[in-house]
């Protein structure tokens, strides 16, 4: 059996007014793994990943039965432990808004930080090693991206930067939420085959939410289907792309009819 | 940003000059004769009389305010009818107890207002909140002028931890000088100090529910540290703007806190000009303030721009 790297069961989620947005959701990622989750828009895909890491605000009521990250149960964590494994091995992209770089910040002094944080490298480790990565997501100015304040950058370049800090502390896992959705499409290319480098190259292992069900296909070896708050359909990419069972799958894949009869190797 | 300076600056002139004209016209209203008050009820009619001529009340009030005016425009503002002395010497002896009042009490309510807003913003609907809350409310509910006369009472003739009268002039020693007016300036920092708390705590809790309050949990950095440098960084501009939109309230807050302690500053010169009737003095004194005032603003706008990257590069997106 693969080492589990993350591992969530039976996750239910209320708002304020005990409206269920998540109905019992289990999410697994094995090392090795490139999965993806699909479904509409607001079928919970992000809270559950936000779940996942615990990220989710107070307010919201929010149960789980087991929740593991990096192979350690997080309820049998310290707050410190928890701090460090998330903040060193895991990786988050989070769905592009307009806020989540600190805007009277400057991105060199924000996206070296976790990095400085807990490998007690410096300052200047940290900026050479933001800038390469910055490059590696298709920056072509890296020094001008981090002498700037976010609202300086265009929301392809923000989201970039969100990848590039993402992947300061050579996370075992990374978690990206349609983290594609703001690039143009050679840029998409680009950051989908860096996402494939790590992943082959580099051992790291993805979880990936998307829209987009062809780039879903070509990368992921393994898919989740959420649809109003509940996984619906799960397994393996070509077996689920092959014969759905669920009817919202098969409406799904339905819509783009490329897919079924096979001509979806254009991409990249 | 020079566009954006000369347009503030014109505003700013354009709200003094109503002023001044304002002012002018409501104490040519007020019943009363300052010719008769300078002078004494046991006048003669002749001395009066000339007395007018020469103080040029016998003109009607546009040629008044247009010799006002032109007199300001080269930097004149007249001579007080009441203490006989250039009203520009006489602002300039007044201010320094006005400035120290004002400074000292902005030094007492910010600090303690950060400690508070920021507290109760992070431990939000717990014990301290509740008590940064209490104070808030406290400080607004209280009168200033019966919080003035209790601690007179109370800690001047009571305790007699500070003088009960009276300023001492930096030149007779920092600390003296700070001791006469700290029970003054405190009456004026609770005044100041409700806003500030509620300002800095709303900008706090809406800093904290940013996204990138979020990346800082993802990021495992400790309370602290996302706290002192991403939540506080997100939460600095409106406070900013408050703290100097604050400074009318002070300098109003000054003439009651200067009566009562019988501080000679700007605001007892103001009481005594409206008491008197001195119109050229409470004119220059007006124009003075509002002037500071004006120019505060202008000058913490312009600072907001250069503070907030935002607003000084809103422009250049790709
Ligand atoms: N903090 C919150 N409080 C209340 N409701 C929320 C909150 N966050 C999300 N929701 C609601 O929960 C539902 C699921 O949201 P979620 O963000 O997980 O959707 P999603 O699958 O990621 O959609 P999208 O593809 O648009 O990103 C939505 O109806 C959303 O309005
Ligand atoms: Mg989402």
């Amino acid at each position: 059996m693969m080492n589990r790297l993350l591992h969530l069961e039976n996750l239910n989620v209320k708002d304020t007014h005990n409206h269920e947005l998540v109905k019992g959701v289990s999410l697994d990622l094995y090392e090795h793994e490139f999965v993806g989750i699909v479904g509409e828009s607001g079928s919970g895909k992000t809270l559950s990943v936000k779940a996942a890491l615990h990220l989710l605000p107070n307010d919201l009521g929010v149960t789980f039965e087991d929740s593991e990250v990096l192979g350690k149960s997080i309820i049998d964590l310290s707050d410190h432990e928890k701090r460090r494994l998330i903040g060193s091995g895991i990786g988050f992209v989070p769905q592009n808004t307009v806020a989540f770089l600190h805007p009277m910040i400057k991105i060199k002094h924000q996206i070296g930080d976790a990095f400085i944080y807990h490998t007690k490298a410096n300052k200047k480790e940290a900026l050479q090693k933001a800038e390469e990565l910055l490059v590696k997501v298709g920056i072509k100015e890296p020094k001008r991206v981090l002498h700037s304040y976010p609202v300086q950058l265009s929301g392809g370049m923000k989201q970039r930067v969100n990848i590039a800090m993402a992947l300061m502390t050579d996370p075992k896992v990374i978690i990206a939420d349609e983290p594609t959705t703001a690039l143009d499409t050679v840029v998409q290319k680009q950051v989908m085959q860096l996402f494939n480098d790590l992943y082959t190259n580099d051992g790291v292992s993805i979880l990936f939410i998307s829209h987009d069900l062809k780039i879903v296909k070509r990368f992921c070896n393994r898919i989740y289907v959420m649809h109003e708050g509940k996984v619906v359909e799960s397994g393996y990419t070509s077996e689920v792309f092959a014969d759905p069972t669920h009817s919202y799958t098969k409406k799904l894949l339905r819509l783009i009819p490329s897919l079924k009869s096979g001509r979806t190797r254009r991409l990249g | 940003m020079l566009n954006f300076i000369v347009k503030r600056l014109f505003s700013g002139l354009v709200v003094l000059f109503f002023i001044s004209l304002v002012t002018f016209i409501v104490l040519m209203w007020i019943p009363g004769d300052p010719a008769l008050l300078s002078l004494g009820t046991d006048a003669t009619p002749e001395k009066l009389a000339e007395l007018r001529e020469s103080m040029g009340l016998n003109l009607p009030w546009y040629e008044q305010y247009y010799q006002w005016l032109t007199g300001f425009l080269v930097g004149n503002l007249g001579n007080s009818y009441v203490f006989g002395e250039d009203v520009f010497t006489l602002l300039v002896q007044r201010l320094p107890v006005t400035i120290s009042l004002a400074v000292l009490s902005m030094a007492i309510a910010i600090p303690i207002a950060i400690v508070i807003g920021v507290l109760s913003a992070i431990y939000k609907e717990q014990w301290i909140d509740y008590i940064a809350r209490s104070v808030m409310q406290l400080g607004d509910a209280m009168p200033q002028f019966w919080l003035a006369l209790v601690f007179l009472v109370f800690f001047s003739a009571g305790l007699g931890w500070f003088p009960v009268a009276g300023f001492t002039p930096v030149e007779e020693g920092f600390f003296a000088s700070l001791h006469s007016i700290l029970l003054p300036s405190i009456v004026l920092a609770i005044g100041q100090i409700g806003p500030l708390i509620r300002i800095i705590r709303s900008s706090m809790l809406s800093s904290l529910e940013q996204d990138y309050m979020l990346m800082t949990s993802v990021n495992g950095f400790t309370k602290f540290r996302s706290i002192g440098k991403y939540a506080l960084r997100g939460a600095i501009i409106a406070p900013l703007t408050i703290i100097a939109m604050q400074l009318a309230g002070i300098l109003g807050g000054a003439v009651l806190v200067e009566s009562i302690f019988a501080l000679p500053g700007l605001g007892r010169l103001l009481l005594m000009a409206v008491e008197q009737r001195d119109l050229i003095l409470l004119q220059g004194i007006v124009i003075f303030v509002t002037g500071t005032v004006v120019v505060v603003n202008m000058v913490t706008d312009i600072l907001y721009q250069i503070v907030n990257p935002m607003i000084r590069f809103g422009g250049s997106h790709e």
